[in-house]
């Protein structure tokens, strides 16, 4: 883990679960695994926090525990699981293009929460869209459980390690930590539940309930405990899987962009044959004949047998070798490089940050060495067709900033400068690797940057979240206007100009944060992919 | 170097025009400093990306942040909740906060709170029953602790004392998971063994002595965080 990981992780950790929990979590980054007593010990706090801390980070699937020999449990953080609570919007918000607010509402559940079972999330997400609907619209469990079921079916959702079910005659001491086992063949089975009901309002549920407080009624429903279905069925979203999405969604755009929206089309259509017979990190597709293709094209999408063979063979012929042809067989048969596709949306990625940060005539240079491979000093001069001066500064700006490499070739054992090649490259897995390492830390800064202005203005949001709050509450008692009018004068002009600017300094910078993870996601995936090959 | 003197580039063993410098041209000055905190850009950065998606997962980003901070799992520090001022506005947030309480049975034994493992049927009753329990065993401790001082003195059964302090030790280790160096007296043996029948988990609660006092508030006996 490097640094920046580490401190970003560290930020993130502090937002979401506060600084207990920060300090235990980067403690466990730092060292590894490690025990209970030793975290305690090592951190200075004391056993019970730090117990609270690792059952926080465990349910929330960011720590690891394992048994050693003695009967040992050790804890064991995973950092980059951590790093991909950057991404929770996202995930959250293509789960609502693909099924609407239900399923919107599932996967956040399940995010906020880590892990919960399928009966909790139905009721809660219920209980959640009935509160946003109209007067006397509830919502159904089963139009959630439905929902549930489809995120299931499409792997969007898994379920979690089980406990396996123990023998009671089974004698001596319990194991120190139970052992959690995957059941490969029951991942997205989804358990037979019999859910009956509607979800219920907040506010309504004094009525409902006869009269009875809401407090009192809670205790009753957790005291006479009915059996839960699908008691210790625990289920997680599939952050793979989304990943898979978001990259199948890249190299659909990039086509687009590249082609045009039939070729997107098609390569769309490919992506989603594929989607579950192929496993997230495998580099190609599954073969698909044209025939195959041609019968899955959405309805509607009415081109000719001809011109779908057109466009694939104009595709497989593209230099960028997006979809390549693996056969001839059933009319041709494609597939998609996907690690190709990768490899060239992370070289595109590098060249337009090399763009945007030196320049145009810096990005010939850049471009012209990853077209030629290896160049020497003169050769890129003489080919950028840039004077030699500016040439061979822009090259060691480059190469100062690690985007450019240097290759040493000597003619002679002694490495003497005078009778040795100069040879300028590009590596574009360092380059991806700097840049992700990059991005790291302006994510951090950009969290770090966004505390300071809250921070900073902090009196005078809790002041605004007050006036809201009691404006609020004076409506619902039907107050006059002027009352109101008055109340909202609270908040003076430079004020309310000031909390305008917090908000939109706030805005951008969390905009920026989620964008440039967008970066950080299609990086890390063409390495994971180039480590995988 | 004194074969050198006098000629200008020659502490370079290469070519220096080779690098771009022309003869007699003067070399930069060597960077002593580290670069500047906020460097000057020689290019503007583009705009954002702006869009119906990217408003909405800015504002999904900043709700599930506020959401986050209303979460069982959002642990405060004990410092921060006596604050300066109490502020209305604080109470006011704290309703929102539910209860949690986690699967034991997904976890490892260690993490449970050591006063939850004490009972498995109703509370209330068990938890002030659990008070008492303790503080006798405590007095019988002492009562027998003393005897066994004596014992010790007269040194008539060290035998059987050392039978009994080994198993405790063992049964210690396997339970206990960490290597408590400063737990070394054995006279405490044969009262560890009695307990731990009752009980697998007991023997963690007095090691530390951390805790002595929170055995008496029955508010602690719900595993809510």
């Amino acid at each position: 883990m490097t640094q920046a990981e580490i401190k970003l992780c560290s930020l993130l950790l502090q937002e979401h679960f506060g600084e207990i929990v920060e300090k235990i979590g980067v403690h466990l980054i730092r060292t590894g695994s490690q025990p209970l007593r030793v975290i305690a010990h090592d951190t200075g706090t004391s056993l019970d926090q730090v117990k609270k801390a690792l059952c926080v980070l465990i349910q929330h699937n960011l720590v690891t525990y394992q048994v050693h020999k003695r009967g040992v449990v050790e804890y064991e953080a995973q950092c980059s699981r951590v790093l991909r609570m950057l991404r929770y919007p996202r995930y959250i918000y293509t789960s609502k293009t693909l099924y609407s607010d239900t399923g919107e509402l599932i996967v956040e559940e399940l995010l906020l929460n880590g892990k919960m079972t399928m009966s909790a999330v139905v009721k809660k997400v219920a209980d959640r869209l009935t509160e946003t609907m109209e007067d006397g619209k509830t919502m159904d469990y089963a139009e959630v459980s439905n929902t549930f079921v489809r995120l299931a079916d499409t792997h969007f959702v898994q379920r979690c390690p089980l406990v396996p079910a123990t023998e009671n005659s089974d004698p001596g001491p319990p194991p120190p930590a139970p052992t959690l086992v995957i059941n490969e063949k029951d991942m997205y089975l989804v358990p037979k539940l019999s859910l009956i009901g509607k979800g219920k309002r907040r506010r309504s549920s004094e009525e409902d309930a006869a009269g009875e407080p809401k407090a009192k009624r809670l205790k009753h429903t957790t005291e006479n405990k009915e059996p839960i279905p699908d008691d210790g069925i625990y289920w997680q979203a599939n952050l793979d899987r989304f990943h898979q999405h978001f990259r199948d969604q890249t190299i659909v755009s990039a086509v687009a962009n590249r082609m045009d929206q039939t070729s997107s089309e098609i390569v769309r259509t490919m992506l989603r044959m594929s989607e579950i017979t192929t496993p997230s990190c495998a580099p190609f597709t599954q073969p698909l004949s044209s025939n195959e293709i041609f019968r899955s094209l959405p309805v509607g999408y009415n081109i000719s047998k001809q011109v779908l063979d057109q466009y694939l063979t104009l595709l497989a012929d593209d230099p960028l070798e997006f979809v390549g042809k693996s056969g001839d067989s059933g009319g041709g048969m494609y597939v998609i490089n996907l690690h190709k596709a990768l490899a060239s949306l992370a070289t595109a990625t590098l060249e337009s940050v090399v763009q945007e940060r030196f320049g145009s005539r810096c990005a010939r240079i850049f471009r012209l060495v990853l077209q030629k491979k290896h160049l020497e000093q003169k050769q890129v001069e003489d080919f950028a067709m840039i004077p030699a001066k500016e040439a061979k500064d822009m090259l060691y700006k480059m190469l100062s900033e690690n985007f450019i490499s240097l290759q040493e070739i000597p003619k002679t054992p002694d490495h003497a400068p005078s009778r040795t090649f100069y040879l300028y490259t590009v590596n574009i897995l360092s380059a991806a690797r700097m840049l992700l390492h990059r991005c790291y830390k302006s994510i951090a800064n950009l969290i770090e940057r966004r505390q300071f202005e809250t921070k900073e203005n902090k009196r005078l949001l809790e002041k605004s979240q007050r006036v809201e709050a009691i404006i609020a509450s004076m409506q619902a008692t039907g107050a006059e206007e002027e009352q109101l009018q008055e109340i909202e004068e609270m908040i003076t002009a430079p004020e309310r100009q000031q909390l305008e600017t917090l908000k939109r300094n706030v805005n951008k910078l969390d905009a920026s944060e989620i964008q440039v993870d967008e970066t950080i996601f299609l990086l890390e995936s063409y390495i994971e992919s180039t480590m995988k090959r | 170097m004194a074969g050198n003197k006098g000629r200008g580039r020659a502490a370079y063993s290469f070519n220096i025009e080779a690098v771009g410098f022309a003869r007699g041209e003067k070399l930069p000055d060597v960077v002593l400093k580290p670069p500047p905190l906020f460097p000057d850009t020689d290019y503007k950065a583009v705009p954002l990306k702006t869009g119906e998606g990217e408003d909405y997962m800015r504002a999904l980003k900043q709700e599930l942040r506020e959401t986050m901070k209303r979460m069982p799992y959002f642990i405060e520090t004990p410092e921060e909740k006596q604050g300066d001022i109490e502020r209305y506005s604080k109470n006011y947030m704290k309703i929102y906060k539910e209860e949690w309480v986690p699967d034991w049975r997904r976890l490892p034994r260690e993490l449970m709170p050591r006063k939850k493992c004490k009972k498995v049927g109703p509370k209330s009753k068990k938890a002030t029953d659990a008070g008492k329990v303790t503080s006798l065993t405590n007095t019988a401790d002492v009562l027998k602790k003393i005897e066994q001082i004596q014992e010790k003195k007269n040194q008539s059964n060290r035998h059987k004392c050392n039978n009994s302090r080994k198993a405790g030790s063992k049964s210690r280790d396997k339970i206990s998971s960490q290597k408590n160096d400063f737990h070394s007296e054995c006279e405490d043996g044969p009262n560890r063994e009695q307990r731990e029948q009752e009980n697998d988990y007991i023997n963690s609660y007095f090691e530390d002595g951390d805790d002595f006092g929170a055995d008496s508030d029955d508010n602690m006996d719900e595993a809510t965080y």
